[in-house]
């Protein structure tokens, strides 16, 4: 590590004071002017970029960004400068593969190249959704892992603790809900006969996060942790909590962060940039291994907009051509429509293409944006679905991509905010086989059977 | 077109380009013609915040930019408003907003409270992670009309009941009307805890606050 934690947390305590409000306005100012510096222009006809160097512009301008801005420490009110040497050293240090999970579960996550034949490793799963009850969440969740296609799985919510304590975040219930959560997940692989598969997880709270973490029941070593950095270009002392104990423990961390399209990074170059310079905090400050290059759209409760797509798809394009970081796309995790709806996969193939074709893996689950209180507000379909299609992705070209993602934004793109809602679990599985419907199998095929027409190679 | 409207519409120009130093020039020449200074209010300031609503609203403009027209706005009130009898001065109406205790998610929440800001209202921002009994306490402080909850979290949805709760049980539910939002919460959610209305993005929780005080 050539800038240790230690300095980071020196540097937030000593770096220079800054009202929030005018760091926030600053990134938008310096954003906007990066983005006319490196011409860097969106173009909503082409929401798949086949142009390496646009992406390598968008990649040189996020790095300058965060050189130029640093992270805002919001416990501090203080900005964690990294210098240019820094931040170099840093990356050429970073290993281009772990290896993650345990026993023949355990997998290989490698730099991707865009378009490369690396395997797209899924972490997928109903994340952080609500689960009526324990044993809904068993149920799922083995579901979910005894897929071939998904190489890892998150976890959800439990509403009560013994099916009668409420569970409240920041609260100490918050820490028996997120144990129980993860042994419950525990079991639920190892009932899937892949025990030592990869389980991610995050909690509201560091100290809940920490309380994940048991070699025999809970999270392990061989498992990988995840660590947030808030929008845009912030880290509370909590956040840096996590990577103090992820470091401590000697877990690999997953870090993510998202740009807002519409927040403070502007347009959609702002958020493609941003997004860039998200990686570079996540990798300098948080001391992750791998990083999520995501984009929000303060309009759209969904992650596949036109211009999502194209601003973490350039985004991740830049940091796969640029430097040779491993890379989490993620893009489809959370469409506007339902479970049990064609368009739940519509918008999923989308994201999962794109992150794929750019050079990422997907580890960011699965589920419906909104869930509000609807508990098992998913299913292990949709799971098999974000690996089939980040796995059959692998090897495609861009432009064939761009192929296929404009023929799935003319199926969703005027229905996102409108999105038809899908039903739970309950209503599209058989619970005791733990098979779906046929009218949800016959849904997932026709779906499926079209992308294969159009191209997309599913490896069965 | 005459120079009283010429100068409105140069006001109400200056606010949507976000020029801050000829909008307080613009200001201050209507004040020097003798113009009415409530017509730069209800014409020029009035619709310069629509504009830049709209605007936001359809990807032309972002939020940092709603920050600087808030800032501005806030400027330019406060020029003509020196230039009114007190008792002309309309009170803006005031709304608490924060983020639950829990949770730390505040970007949209920041969003609301900016859209809202540019709307028209006094706009008291507590941030994230507040504990009922401060958001309350700031609401009697301010004297506000609307306390907004925003909740990100599933298991942080439960301190917006709180706030509501602890309100009933503090004798100060009427004094406040509540409306929530946030990624989860949906209408159902809010009609069930006994909430005033809901809030599903930004724009709708204008709508919300502007009807609940109807």
């Amino acid at each position: 590590m050539a800038l240790p934690f230690w300095e980071i947390l020196h540097r937030s305590k000593d770096g220079p004071i800054v009202e929030e409000k005018q760091y926030d306005l600053n990134l938008f100012k310096k954003a906007q002017q990066l983005t006319k510096k490196y011409g860097i222009k969106y173009d909503p006809a082409k929401p798949v970029d086949v142009d390496g160097d646009l992406a390598d512009r968008v990649y040189q301008a996020g790095v300058e960004l965060f050189l130029d801005l640093g992270t805002y420490c919001t416990t501090t009110k203080r900005v964690i400068k990294v210098s240019e040497a820094e931040l170099k050293e840093e990356i050429q240090l970073l290993p281009e593969a772990i290896e993650l999970g345990q026993g023949p579960d355990r997998v290989r996550m490698a730099h991707r190249e865009v378009e490369g034949p690396q395997d797209a490793i899924v972490i997928a799963g109903i994340q952080t959704a609500p689960f009526s009850s324990e044993e809904m969440m068993f149920t799922i969740s083995k579901g979910c892992a005894q897929d071939r296609c998904v190489d890892g799985i998150w976890g959800g919510i439990l509403l009560k603790i013994d099916g009668k304590y409420d569970v409240v975040a920041g609260a100490p219930s918050e820490i028996f809900q997120y144990r129980k959560m993860v042994e419950i997940l525990r079991r639920a692989v190892i009932a899937a006969g892949r025990p030592g598969m990869i389980i991610v997880n995050n909690a509201p709270t560091s100290i809940a996060t920490i309380a994940l973490f048991d070699e025999e029941v809970g999270m392990r070593r061989s498992d990988i942790m995840e660590v947030t950095g808030m929008s845009e270009l912030k880290v509370t002392y909590d956040d840096l909590n996590r990577t103090a104990f992820a470091l401590a423990y000697g877990v690999k961390m997953h870090g993510a962060h998202s740009a807002t399209i519409g927040g403070f990074s502007g347009n959609p170059e702002g958020a493609a940039v941003t997004a860039v310079a998200g990686c570079m905090q996540l990798l300098a400050v948080q001391k992750a291994e791998c990083f999520r290059c995501g984009a929000t759209d303060s309009r759209v409760k969904s992650r596949v907009s036109r211009a999502q797509l194209w601003a973490a798809g350039t985004g991740i394009q830049g940091l796969s051509r640029n430097a040779k970081l491993i890379i989490d796309g993620s893009i489809g995790d959370h469409p506007a429509a339902g479970p049990g709806t064609k368009q739940y996969m519509y918008e999923a193939a989308a994201g999962f293409i794109v992150s794929t074709v750019m050079g990422s893996h997907s580890t960011g689950g699965t589920r419906k944006y909104v869930v509000g209180e609807v508990p098992n507000y998913g299913t292990p379909l949709e799971s098999r679905w974000m690996g089939e299609v980040c796995k059959g992705a692998v090897g495609m070209s861009r432009a064939q991509a761009h192929v296929l993602v404009k023929y799935l934004l003319d199926k969703y793109e005027n229905n996102l905010k409108d999105a038809p809602a899908g039903q739970t679990f309950e209503a599209l599985y058989d619970q005791e086989k733990l098979d779906p419907t046929p009218e949800y199998q016959r849904l997932y095929d026709e779906v499926k059977a079209e992308l294969r027409e159009l191209g997309l190679q599913f490896r069965n | 077109m005459g120079h009283e409207e010429e100068l409105l519409e140069s006001l109400k120009t200056a606010i949507v380009e976000i020029d801050a130093d000829r909008a307080k020039d613009i200001t201050q020449q209507i004040i020097a013609a003798g113009i009415d200074p409530r017509r730069a209010i209800t014409f020029s300031i009035k619709e310069a915040a629509e504009i830049v609503g709209q605007r936001f609203d359809c990807g032309e403009m972002f939020l940092a930019e709603l920050v600087m027209v808030g800032d501005l706005l806030d400027e330019v009130s406060g020029i003509v408003e020196k230039h009114l009898p007190a008792d002309q001065v309309v009170k803006k109406r005031v709304i608490v907003i924060a983020t639950v205790q829990g949770d730390v998610h505040s970007v949209g929440k920041n969003l609301v409270a900016v859209v809202l800001r540019s709307a028209g209202f006094e706009v008291h921002d507590m941030g994230v992670d507040v504990a009922s009994a401060t958001i309350i306490q700031k609401a009697k402080d301010v004297k506000a009309d609307i306390i907004a909850l925003s909740s990100l979290l599933t298991t942080t949805m439960p301190y917006q009941k709180e706030v509501i709760d602890d309100l009933a049980s503090m004798g100060l539910r009427g004094q406040f009307k509540v409306i929530l939002g946030g990624g989860p919460v949906t209408r159902d959610y809010a009609v069930k805890i006994g909430a005033d209305g809901y809030g599903k993005d930004a724009f709708d929780a204008v709508d919300e606050a502007k009807k609940l005080l109807a």
